[in-house]
């Protein structure tokens, strides 16, 4: 089996993971610094699917990561998988604190762009 | 009176021999085809020019006959020719497939085969330990340990 096949396993596998904090937190360490694409789009949707504060938090505030991340593939990657949520108050609501609180100009927009998304689409 | 009766009978007899000698002799005569195509059996003949004087009907049925019968020689003369051809054809290309299969054969035969068996293993099995169901159950600092083994920052 490949390698990324494999990785690709083991963040599905930290997905579903009983575990959720540590999980959480082994994706936000290792998987939303990978230099792969691939890897971080996978770890973004993971955090996303998880739909908890926490995971959310890394996805929609953090610089460079989930929608803010500079790959154009895994922004829209995560902003689908938030569009597919099926409860999104928790993601609105991080939101909405994120375009009135956040320090960083470029995430506030971002964080406006996709708030109005969602409220489109639900 | 026998003697009468069997020189009759003997004299109907030639009369007969002689009139077979005769059809045998016409048929003979006719095998010879004007246009050089030469066949087995009996050449039908038409005529292909009109009549002088019209003919009865009994007539024109038969020689309707005979130009159907005609037709139907040539059509089977022409059939031959197309089926040798094809046939010439069908063989050259059974000759090439011939060839090409003993070339295959010789180059079969100084071609070394290697197996990977390994990588055959693990397309036909794949790794169970990396199914996401067995890595579910892992703990997640298992999992820690896994990951990192296979980032290429870990290998250098």
């Amino acid at each position: 089996m490949e390698n990324n096949k494999k990785i690709r396993n083991i963040i599905q596998a930290l997905g579903e993971h009983k575990d959720a904090q540590a999980a959480i937190d082994l994706l936000t360490e290792l998987g939303t610094n990978s230099p792969d694409d691939e890897i971080r789009e996978l770890t973004a949707q993971a955090l996303i699917k998880k739909n908890t504060h926490d995971s959310l938090k890394v996805v929609l505030i953090s610089k460079g990561k989930g929608i803010n991340d500079l790959s154009a593939r895994v922004a829209m990657a995560s902003i689908n998988e938030l569009l597919s949520l099926k409860d999104k108050t928790e993601a609105i609501k991080i939101l909405d604190d994120t375009i009135k609180m956040h320090s960083e100009e470029d995430v506030r927009n971002t964080a406006r762009s996709v708030r109005a998304l969602m409220t489109f689409s639900s | 009176m026998q003697i009468g009766k069997l020189s009759l009978h003997t004299a109907k007899a030639a009369q007969r021999t002689t009139a077979s000698n005769n059809a045998a002799a016409n048929t003979n005569k006719l095998s010879t085809n004007p246009f050089g195509v030469s066949f087995k059996g009996n050449v039908l003949q038409a005529d292909v020019f009109e009549a002088a004087k019209k003919s009865s009907i009994g007539q024109n049925i038969t020689e309707r006959g005979k130009l159907f019968a005609s037709a139907v020689v040539s059509g089977i003369n022409n059939f031959n020719e197309a089926f040798k051809s094809r046939m010439n054809s069908i063989v050259s290309f059974g000759k090439k497939i011939t060839t090409s299969v003993f070339d295959t054969i010789e180059k079969i035969g100084n071609t070394e085969i290697s197996l990977d068996m390994s990588g055959i293993k693990n397309k036909l099995f794949p790794d169970k330990q990396y199914s996401v169901k067995n890595l579910a159950n892992k703990s997640v600092d298992e999992l820690r340990t896994l990951w990192e083994g296979l980032t290429p920052a870990a290998a250098v």
